[in-house]
Parts: structure tokens; C-alpha cells; sequence
């Protein structure tokens, strides 16, 4: 699985902590009070809120698509709520079926168009924590949004 | 301030030179890590040709966008000048009766210093960016587009930080320093009547902004006030997502060696709002000419506005590495900050800051988009020394002496001749210097120079008979005036090679200088008459097999600059396009005609590129001699990175030369080499009087030289 190793190394690289995992495992692992954000619709996980200033602890979110080349995820973040969380959320979960894996950033062009063709439209690629090197050049994670991410991968959907 | 004064000032600063030069190595590297696997040259092209196009097709993607956005209800306003944007965007606040806007990181609003704008409209602008809010508040503007404070400690950070919030804060404690700006900025969003981004790509098919960070500000800035307004160049559009891919792929890994960054937002017109009293997001798209639409029609500067905004000219030029952004460009930093203080705000803002280059053209291999930036400062250089004059002494030698080679070789020979009062031998070398130049300024003696030759080249040629040797495979060499006036044996020994390999070698009857040094200087005048003596003084092509050049400088010249100076005469045109192709440094000929060599000693050896070899005649000695050396070679940290000559820039910014040269020379005692080669006279006169200044014993020998007295022709 040239891509999938692809695709972890990457994100690795980036600091992620990455899980590969079968549906049921995730289900009995990840339990709803576990975050104070939810938008995984794939696995009909919902909870909802809309993060403030203060921040929240965790939000776990599905992404559309995931990019081998570069180790991001892609998120349709039209839903307010769900940018407000991820971008607000300390810790960062993002969960995909292994067949939404791709290959390269043109790969999601298509969808990209899609989804920002209409009145509104916001997608991110998220590659990592929130991230800093401005001064001194030293590396910092969360300036401003996520502090960790975790990448779980499901690889019997 | 004078320019020099700005200099002086920035090379004392210990901090800021810490800080530029462990940012370059470390960008070299991670660059490279990032684009393994990947073939930059077609990446690159890529890139350089979807920007390609003229006036008429940026505004197709501009009428495109705006139908896309304005359907929607976004407003698309047309800011003709940097006034006008600011204008909108202060009447959009004073509309809202906003006081607080969040920004994230726009170059564009540098560009058109919309801060200052607000702030005396009693507007309050938060810059969002950790960089440009430590900046912000310390009251100062970026030295570099992507790492606006790489000029601060973070002692000096915590300095700012601690008069800003009140509070204390640890010196060594970055961590909490990110802590503080995480909790003030977080208020700020919240607070702010509007978020203000600029965008790295705005696609035309569906009106979609691309916005690319590593803090996730943007995110925050586009998401939470109620009010988007993006502040954006005519140059950022692109027709799709593909070719905004392309893009992504491209200025993260050449901006600061990331891969990918954190984030990519993209972004369409109104999204759903909560703190809008409608729901729904006021999405306003500002597009800025402020001079950059007359140039998409200039057949050369049209160039410029293909520039993705990386920063990376900045990051791997070595002028810019000793002085910083603050001197080393204005509004827009690096080479391509040169070129846009230039068109963007005029040649008198820019012509002082265009002589800073040094011309070693490492940023035109080193851009994303393929701009040949180093040729656009090259020109713009003509353009403003033709119109505001150049250094008074430069412009007279340039017009009276070299200009006239005959009185350039009889002046010369003269100074050869009455020399020997000034002249000494360098006790660990043997080599004959001037031992004092008189009245010398004292920052421009970090170097020996050498003396003039007692003969010059072409008159030890003739006197010594090299001209008799004949053989049905010719080559042309062209001296230059290093090899002519300063060191003949270079050449020499070049001759003598080639006769005992049967090579037939002719050169010109007359001496005349290539061009270059007035080129550089910018006095276009004398540089065409030079190229023209120079021209008329080479041979045609047809009996030839190579036009030899022991100086790449020239090389380059005749191969590229010629052409750009002969252009309005026929005949002389031709005469330089096919001399041109011909040119070749002596180290390629040599591997190309398989002459083999064996080495005849143990020494040491390692090995300094010339900027000009690889970057205007696409050759390096380097695989070259040490597939002779085998382990006697020790490859040279930065061996292309330019030695800090620049022919008369070394007299012009000796003060920046005498740094360039300081790290090349703590480069070549890392690797405890006995012997440098190099194949530039030029480079051979910067380091060899460099290491004879500070009495560092490494010899120092053009390629022919090395080949001369070390290496034996294998039959």
C-alpha cells in the first residue's frame, strides 16, 4: 500500500500521531463524551456546539479526502460550527476511510471546484498542528489552533 | 539615511548576521529535503508558464472571478492605486463603524502601507500573524516576506512583549511567548468588527481564494468577524484549481523548505455568519493595480508579476544574508523586492538598492515561478544608471579607458612597469602583490591584490610563439581582461595543454574587455561599445571547434548579454548568437574531447564554483576533478555559493564583499584543503587575496593551473 505509507510518513513528518484501525475498533475506542465537538457524518457521529473565545478541549471530524503527497487532510469546512471547532479545539481528531485516500493535490482539484462553486464555500487542507517558527526560527505548535492532531485511518471501510 | 549607512549599520548587527546565516543553511537543506523526489526544473516551468500572459488574459480572469463572486452579492472593488485600497477598506470599517480589524500576513498591504493608512484614520488594524504582530507592535516592518522578524531575538521579543502586555516574560522562554500571543490575539478575532487576508491564489473558474498558513490565522480572520475583505493583485489569478495546485505544490517547499504548510484554505464568497445580523458572511474583494497592469504588456518586466510572493531570492542570496530585508529591498524584500520597488514605486525609490546585487544570479535558478530575476536587475540597473549616472570615477574609467582598449593597454602597461615601488612578494605564496594601496578606505582592505603583470597575455602569446603552433583542430580562446592584464599564466597554461593534445589555439589581435563591468554598474553606453570592440575582435565560428573562456563572467557575456546589446544590428547579432553557442568553459572541453589525467601528488584539494560557470554556461568542474582527485577531493560546504567579488561590487559594497568572502573563507579551512581550485579569474582574485590578507596558507589555482602543475595527460 505505496500510498498509505506515503501518506503516514508525511504526516508523521509533520508530528501527527497516526492510528490505523477497523470500524469496530474505532467505534468501541472513540466514544462520544470523548470530545466536546463532533461532525463525522460517515460514521454518524454528531455532536454539536460552536466553539468561542475560550476555546474547546477536542473536536474529531471527518475529512473528505486524504492527500497522499503532502500527508493532509481535506475538510469541507462550509459548516461554521465544525471550522469554529477546528480551528478552536486544542487537540484535533480527524478520522477517513482508507478509500478516501489519494494520490496527489490535483487528485482533489475536482472537489474543490465543487464545493466553492455555489454562493459560499470554505474546504481546508490541514496538514499538522497550528504552527509557528517566527521567532528565532524554532519550531512551536499551537499559536493560534490546534495544539496536537491525531490522524485515524479506517482501513476496512 | 545614506544607503552605506544603512549597511554599515545592519553588518554590525551580531544578532541579525546569527540569525540570516543559520536561516540559510538550514533553508538549504530543508529545501532540498522538500522537493525530494520531484523534478524542480519542470515544477518550476510549470509554474512560470501558467503565469504567462498578457494584459487581456488577467482581465478575463478577472471579469470571471468578479461574475462568480458578485452573483453572490460579494462587492468587487478596482483600487487603481495603493490610496484607493486603503480608501475602500477604511470606508468599509467607518461603515460598519468598526474601530478593530484583524489581519492575517498580506504583503499586498505592506505594499500599500494600508497599517499606517488606518491607524491615522484612528482605525485600529491587528496584524495576526505571531511575525507581523511582534512587528506590529514593536512599531517596525518586515525583513523578509515569509518570516517577517527573522531579524529578532528572542530576548529582544520578549522585550517587546513584556512593554506590551505588561507582564513578564521569560528571555528564553518561547513557548510562553507564543502563549501570550495566542491569548491576545484569540480576543482580537472575537473582537474585531472585520477579518482582512490577502490570498496566494485567486481562481477565476468559480471566484475561490487560496489562502496559505502555517498559525491557522487566516482561518480564524476569515471565519469569525463579520465582515471578509481580501486585499489582492491582479498577478494572484489563475483560471483553476489545477493551476492553483500547481502553485500550493511549489511555495511552501521553496518558502521555508515546508512540504505543505499547516493549512490551505480555500475560500468562497459568503459563507453562513453567526455574528452577521443577516447570518451570512459581507465579503468584499479589493484588486490592486497600484502599477502592476501597465506591466503585463512590458515584454520583459512582465516577468516580475509571475512571482508567487515565496521569499526564497531572499533566502539563498548572499548580499541579502549580510544586511537583511530592511536594507536589502523595501516594501517587497530579495531580488524580486529590488524589481517591485522598482515598478511599483518608482526608479528613484529603487536605484540605490539595485546596485546591492551582486549578480550571481543564484536566485534566477532558485525561483518557483522561473524568473530570470538577476537579468530584470540587471536591466532595471541600466535603466536607472543611464538615468540618474553612475559612480562619477566608474563612468570616467569606463568611457576613457576601458572602453578604448588601446589606451586600456598602454595605461596598463605603464602600470605594469612603474609598479615595482608598491609591489611585494607574499611571503606563503610567492605571489607577486601590491603591497599598499595608497589612500586605500580602510573597510576595502580585506583583501591582497595582485600586481599587474610584467606582460600581458596576448604579448607573451605572440613573443613566446605560441602563434606558431598550427594543427588542423583550432580552438578561439578569448582572454578577458583578468587573464590579459593580471594573471597571463592562467592562460598559458591552457595553451600549452591544448598544443601538447594537438589543439591549434587563436586568439584575438586585440584585447578588449567584454562588457560586464559597465553591464553591472549600470552604464549601458560604454557597456555596448566594449561589446562591440570585443566583437570585432573575435574570429567568426566557421574554423572552430569552441570558443574558449577562462572567465565564465565573459562567457556569460558573449553567450548572453551580447545578444540583448546587438540587438538593433544585424550583423553583429549573428556574429554574437553564433559565437554564443560556442562558448565553452576549458574544463568542459576537456571532459567533452575525453583528455584523461592522472594526479601527481597527495594533496588535498577541494573546489569553489563559479556563480557564472553553472549559471550562464551550465558547467561545474567539480565532478570533473574529483573523479581524478578521488579521496584527495574534499567537496567545498556552499561551493556554489558566490565568493563575494563581483568585479568592481567588491569595491562598490566592499564592506558586504569582505562578509561574502569571510564565510566562503571559513568554508574552504573546514576542509582542511591545501589547494582550492576554482575556474574564474575573478574568484581567484577575491580568495587567493582574501587568504593571502589573513596569511591562510591554502594556494589558490585557476583550474589550468592545477591542471599544470599537479595532474599529468593520461594517453
Amino acid at each position: 500500500m505505496i500510498l498509505l505509507d506515503q501518506f503516514l510518513e508525511k504526516s508523521a513528518l509533520v508530528g501527527n500521531e497516526n492510528r490505523i484501525m477497523k470500524m469496530a475498533d474505532f467505534k468501541n475506542e472513540f466514544k462520544k463524551g470523548d470530545f466536546e465537538y463532533i461532525n463525522a457524518p460517515g460514521f454518524q457521529l454528531f455532536f454539536d456546539i460552536r466553539a468561542g473565545e475560550k476555546g474547546i478541549r477536542s473536536a474529531l471530524v471527518e475529512a473528505d479526502f486524504a492527500i497522499a503527497e503532502t500527508g493532509s487532510v481535506v475538510i469541507d469546512s462550509s459548516n461554521e460550527n465544525l471550522r469554529l471547532a477546528t480551528c478552536l479545539a486544542e487537540k484535533l481528531v480527524v478520522v477517513f476511510p482508507l478509500s478516501k485516500l489519494v494520490d496527489s493535490l490535483h487528485d482533489v482539484a475536482e472537489f474543490l471546484e465543487e464545493r466553492t462553486s455555489g454562493m459560499g464555500g470554505y474546504v481546508a487542507f490541514i496538514t499538522g498542528a497550528s504552527r509557528t517558527a517566527d521567532i528565532e526560527r524554532v519550531l512551536t505548535v499551537g499559536v493560534h489552533g490546534p495544539k496536537e492532531m491525531t490522524v485515524i485511518i479506517i482501513n476496512d471501510l | 539615511m545614506k544607503i552605506q549607512t544603512k549597511i554599515d549599520e545592519k553588518l554590525n548587527d551580531k544578532i541579525l548576521y546569527q540569525n540570516l546565516k543559520g536561516f540559510a543553511t538550514a533553508y538549504k537543506a530543508s529545501k532540498e529535503n522538500a522537493y525530494k523526489g520531484l523534478d524542480f526544473e519542470v515544477l518550476r516551468t510549470i509554474v512560470h508558464d501558467l503565469k504567462d500572459r498578457d494584459l487581456n488574459k488577467v482581465m478575463q480572469q478577472f471579469n470571471q472571478f468578479k461574475e462568480n463572486v458578485e452573483i453572490h452579492g460579494c462587492k468587487v472593488f478596482q483600487a487603481k492605486t495603493g490610496d484607493d485600497a486603503c480608501r475602500y477598506i477604511a470606508d468599509v470599517m467607518k461603515n460598519h463603524g468598526v474601530k478593530y480589524m484583524v489581519k492575517s500576513k498580506s504583503m499586498t498591504s505592506e505594499e500599500i502601507q494600508l497599517n499606517q493608512y488606518l491607524e491615522k484614520e484612528g482605525l485600529s488594524p491587528i496584524e495576526t500573524d505571531l511575525g507581523e504582530w511582534i512587528l506590529q507592535i514593536a512599531n517596525e516592518h518586515p525583513s523578509h516576506m515569509v518570516m517577517p522578524a527573522i531579524h529578532k531575538t528572542r530576548q529582544q521579543v520578549a522585550k517587546i512583549f513584556s512593554d506590551y502586555t505588561g507582564e513578564e516574560v521569560d528571555p528564553e522562554d518561547i513557548k510562553a511567548m507564543v502563549e501570550i500571543a495566542r491569548r491576545f490575539l484569540r480576543e482580537s478575532y472575537f473582537k474585531a468588527g472585520i477579518g482582512m487576508t490577502g490570498a496566494n491564489v485567486a481562481v477565476a473558474s468559480t471566484g475561490t481564494i487560496g489562502l496559505i498558513t502555517n498559525e491557522g490565522n487566516a482561518r480564524l480572520t476569515s471565519t469569525v468577524p463579520p465582515v471578509h475583505i481580501v486585499l489582492v493583485g491582479y498577478e494572484k489569478l489563475c483560471d483553476n484549481f489545477n493551476q492553483a495546485l500547481d502553485i500550493v505544490r511549489v511555495l511552501p517547499k521553496s518558502a521555508t523548505g515546508q512540504i505543505i504548510t499547516s493549512y490551505v484554505s480555500w475560500i468562497k464568497g459568503r459563507n453562513i455568519s453567526y455574528k452577521n445580523e443577516e447570518g451570512i458572511k459581507e465579503t468584499h474583494y479589493v484588486f490592486l493595480d497600484n502599477g502592476r497592469l501597465a506591466f503585463f504588456e512590458h515584454p520583459k518586466f512582465k516577468e516580475a508579476l509571475k512571482c508567487i510572493r515565496c521569499g526564497s531570492c531572499a533566502n539563498i542570496c548572499p548580499a541579502y544574508e549580510m544586511v537583511g530585508g530592511h536594507v536589502y529591498g523595501d516594501r517587497y524584500i530579495g531580488s524580486i523586492g529590488l524589481i517591485l520597488t522598482a515598478l511599483y514605486q518608482g526608479d528613484e525609490a529603487a536605484k540605490d538598492i539595485l546596485k546591492m546585487c551582486i549578480g550571481c544570479r543564484a536566485c534566477s535558478f532558485n525561483c518557483p515561478s522561473g524568473i530570470d530575476l538577476q537579468s530584470l536587475i540587471s536591466d532595471l540597473k541600466l535603466v536607472v544608471g543611464k538615468k540618474y549616472g553612475i559612480n562619477p570615477i566608474k563612468a570616467k574609467v569606463f568611457k576613457t579607458v576601458v572602453a578604448k582598449p588601446k589606451r586600456m593597454k598602454s595605461l596598463l602597461s605603464m602600470g605594469a612597469s612603474f609598479q615595482f615601488p608598491l609591489t611585494t612578494t607574499h611571503k606563503l605564496n610567492q605571489e607577486k602583490i601590491i603591497k599598499m594601496v595608497p589612500m586605500l578606505p580602510k573597510e576595502m582592505d580585506f583583501r591582497k591584490f595582485p600586481a599587474l603583470a610584467a606582460k600581458t597575455f596576448s604579448k607573451r602569446f605572440f613573443r613566446e610563439g605560441y602563434d606558431q603552433f598550427s594543427s588542423h583542430r583550432k580552438v578561439f580562446f578569448y582572454p578577458g581582461c583578468a587573464i590579459e592584464y593580471f594573471y597571463p599564466e592562467m592562460g598559458l597554461a591552457m595553451v600549452k595543454l591544448l598544443q601538447k593534445s594537438g589543439i591549434q589555439v587563436d586568439i584575438p589581435k586585440k584585447a578588449a574587455c567584454c562588457g560586464i563591468p559597465a553591464i553591472a554598474s549600470g552604464d549601458p553606453d560604454n557597456a555596448k561599445t566594449m561589446i562591440f570592440n570585443t566583437l570585432d575582435s573575435l574570429n567568426n565560428t566557421e574554423d572552430y571547434e569552441a570558443l574558449l573562456v577562462l572567465c565564465p563572467t565573459c562567457g556569460g557575456a558573449i553567450k548572453h548579454e551580447f545578444l540583448d546589446f546587438t540587438k538593433e544590428d544585424p550583423d553583429r547579432y549573428k556574429k554574437a548568437a553564433q559565437l554564443g553557442q560556442m562558448v565553452t568553459p576549458v574544463g568542459k572541453f576537456l571532459e567533452d574531447n575525453n583528455i584523461k589525467f592522472q594526479v601527481i601528488d597527495q594533496k588535498k584539494v577541494t573546489y569553489h564554483t563559479p556563480c557564472h560557470d553553472t549559471r550562464s554556461l551550465g558547467y561545474s568542474a567539480e565532478v570533473f576533478l574529483s573523479s581524478i582527485l578521488g579521496s584527495q577531493f574534499v567537496p567545498l560546504t556552499d561551493s556554489n555559493v558566490c565568493c563575494g567579488f563581483g568585479g568592481t561590487y567588491s569595491l562598490d559594497f566592499s564592506s558586504i564583499s569582505n562578509g561574502i568572502l569571510n564565510k566562503k573563507i571559513e568554508n574552504i579551512e573546514a576542509t582542511e584543503a591545501e589547494i582550492l581550485v576554482t575556474d574564474c579569474p575573478g574568484c581567484v582574485m577575491q580568495i587567493n587575496g582574501g587568504l593571502m590578507h589573513q596569511n591562510k596558507a591554502v594556494k589558490v589555482l585557476h583550474l589550468t593551473e592545477f591542471i599544470e602543475n599537479h595532474l599529468i595527460v593520461v594517453e
